[in-house]
């Protein structure tokens, strides 16, 4: 049975443009990070994390429970442009189905992709090991994370802590392109460049939109 | 809301093998394979509309006889291991090295449960099996059949284990829970869409006469994995050319693949994670042998399996040849990322041992046709088996990729993201 989803706190903007045509009622992002992204369907059990994602997410359960707004914590994968936007085509099909299901359950989303993260600046040591462009899964949901890096596996991780959803999914411009793969052996076309747009954060966070 | 499917397959009544259900069986139902013996049988209802029946009691009159399932060595299998080996492995308290972490982001994932909503069948099913005629209802039927006795051997598998890890590793073994109800769903949507050609596979005879093959846990998360990945892309593969090319979308339940596949893919991570948590399996020369033994039967089943039934692939519109490549490329390239060695299948001579298999495989395939005695027979296939042989063993002799997950490897702080 599905558990009463998310109760947003603030929308304001919608996610993107190709989303606003959908009903948005659970789309909407908020302006502060709303206190209940992450609920699962069936909610998690285990207790015994400390992080605030963790606890944010109990909390979301009881409506009556407003909590002020405070920093969350933000778990990232980032690798470069190539593997995570262009060769792993499954990732794409797992970011649809993700999409689809919050929808279908008027969740708020939580995970987005960022090109050139700005927060790279804050890991000397990760960004000096990425070939650039760079791109970011960012989530404030842990376990997704550590489920994607299991799935993704070349991918490093990491996570920080920021006041607003804006600084933490900041990021710099940088072009995109990628060649034609030298040998096609599938059946079928590549999925069209630029299906990422739909994941990116809301243009108002966002330099490469 | 659990489908229809999943709840008439997920009988309370079916706890462990050889346990029957008392599901009714419903008119009309020819079955595929006639059951025989007195016990209490099993069935997917057939059709929904149909009234319901009164359950079948053990010792009701059935007809007798004789029954055999036609097994070969390519037919899709049922799997059975040593479950005190399994407890022994994930039990917290003896393996330290337990990643409960990773479980359980696992265990989050699957309770989501993205397809809760997905197998919900339209009049679109029974049309396009009215309308399929000739050799190609016979493909598709033989297709339905393979593919739903597969998925049903996940579900006995992974619902045995998920009732027998319960106390030593209770995450693991709720995974393994969610999984069975992921193989159910498909088994029973797949068994469906058999009950449009009037057909139905009686699972529960099917889990007692068949024959299980015997794997240490080992071999089972080896095998296992790879038949979820490799699931994954033959459906996703058929998905996304039936999407480029939809004049040949003939059957309506290719168009699920694309949610449905993305279960197959979550198992197989479920299987790496497994594998993670017992780097014995994953870090010493005998890993690696192992390793590439099994990516290579399972390679080489499928090549085996598939030119025998190129028609079927043609019929959707598909090389067979191009098609499996693609699916063993893509299959290997994601098996790097947790086996520590793979076969270099992107090495030309790779496909051109596979192209001999098929030749030597079919010449023995029309031995068994032909009407010679059986000794002659026999003795004909001994060359040929030796050939086949041979080539396998060539095959897995090739120079292997060194492969892993970049959590194990030792070049990994040197790695370029």
């Amino acid at each position: 049975m599905v558990a009463p989803a998310t109760l947003s706190l603030r929308p304001c903007a919608t996610l993107a443009p190709s989303r606003a045509a959908h009903a948005h009622a659970g789309f909407a992002h908020t302006s502060r990070p709303a206190l209940s992204v992450s609920c699962p369907p069936t909610r998690f059990e285990t207790l015994r994390r400390a992080a605030t994602a963790v606890s944010d997410r109990q909390g979301s359960a009881e409506p009556s429970e407003k909590q002020e707004d405070k920093p969350r914590t933000y778990y990232f994968l980032v690798a470069n442009a190539k593997f995570m936007l262009d060769d792993e085509e499954h990732f794409q099909e797992q970011l649809q189905e993700k999409l689809r299901l919050y929808e279908e359950r008027s969740k708020e989303q939580d995970f987005w992709l960022v090109i050139e993260p700005k927060f790279l600046d804050r890991f000397p040591n990760v960004a000096k090991r990425l070939k650039r462009p760079a791109v970011a899964l960012v989530s404030t949901d842990r376990n997704w994370i550590r489920f994607m890096k299991l799935r993704l596996d070349r991918v490093l991780a990491e996570q920080f802590d920021a006041e607003t959803v804006e600084e933490a999914l900041a990021s710099n411009p940088a072009e995109l392109k990628f060649d034609k793969p030298d040998k096609w052996t599938a059946p079928y076309p590549k999925y069209e460049s630029g299906w990422w747009e739909a994941f990116l954060p809301p243009k108002s966070s966002n330099g490469t939109a | 809301m659990a489908s229809a499917m999943e709840l008439s397959l997920l009988n309370p009544a079916m706890h462990h093998y050889g346990i029957a259900a008392k599901t009714a069986s419903h008119l009309p139902v020819v079955p595929a394979r006639r059951a025989s013996s007195g016990a209490v049988r099993f069935r997917v209802r057939a059709a929904a509309a149909a009234p319901p029946a009164p359950a079948a009691k053990p010792g009701s009159p059935k007809k007798r006889g004789k029954t055999e399932v036609n097994e070969s060595l390519l037919t899709p299998r049922f799997y059975t291991t040593d479950f005190d080996e399994m407890e022994q492995l994930f039990n917290a308290e003896i393996n330290k090295q337990l990643n409960q972490d990773e479980f359980d982001a696992l265990l989050q994932e699957f309770k989501t449960d993205y397809n809760q909503t997905h197998f919900i069948r339209n009049p679109e099913f029974k049309e396009a099996a009215d309308k399929m005629q000739g050799p190609l209802r016979q493909i598709f039927v033989e297709f339905l059949e393979r593919s739903c006795t597969a998925e049903f051997s996940g579900f006995l598998l992974y619902k045995e284990l998920g009732r027998r890890l319960k106390k030593t590793n209770p995450v693991v073994a709720e995974i393994f829970s969610l999984m069975s109800r992921d193989e159910a769903r498909h088994a029973g949507f797949l068994n469906k869409g058999l009950s449009d050609f009037n057909l139905a596979l009686d699972l529960g005879f099917l889990t007692k006469a068949r024959k299980y093959t015997f794997f240490k846990p080992k071999f089972i998360f080896y095998a296992t994995y790879l038949s979820e990945k490799i699931g994954y892309w033959r459906y996703i593969t058929i998905f996304r050319h039936l999407k480029a090319n939809p004049e040949y979308q003939v059957y309506p339940i290719f168009k699920y693949f694309e949610n449905w596949c993305q279960d197959e893919n979550r198992h197989g991570d479920f299987f790496s994670a497994l594998l993670k948590a017992q780097p014995q399996f994953l870090n010493d020369w005998k890993a690696k042998l192992w390793s590439r033994f099994f990516c290579l039967s399972v390679y080489i089943t499928m090549y085996l399996n598939d030119c025998q039934r190129s028609a079927f692939y043609e019929g959707i519109g598909l090389n067979t040849k191009e098609f499996d490549m693609h699916v063993i490329y893509e299959t290997n390239r994601t098996t790097a990322r947790i086996f520590p060695a793979v076969p270099d299948v992107e090495n030309p001579e790779f496909k051109r041992k596979l192209d001999r298999m098929v030749d030597i495989n079919l010449k023995i395939i029309s031995i068994g046709e032909s009407n010679d005695l059986p000794l002659v027979k026999n003795l004909k296939r001994v060359p040929l088996i030796a050939q086949l042989v041979s080539e396998i063993i060539a095959a897995y002799l090739m120079p292997p990729i060194e492969s892993g997950s970049v959590d194990f490897a030792e070049f990994e702080p040197k790695l370029v993201y």
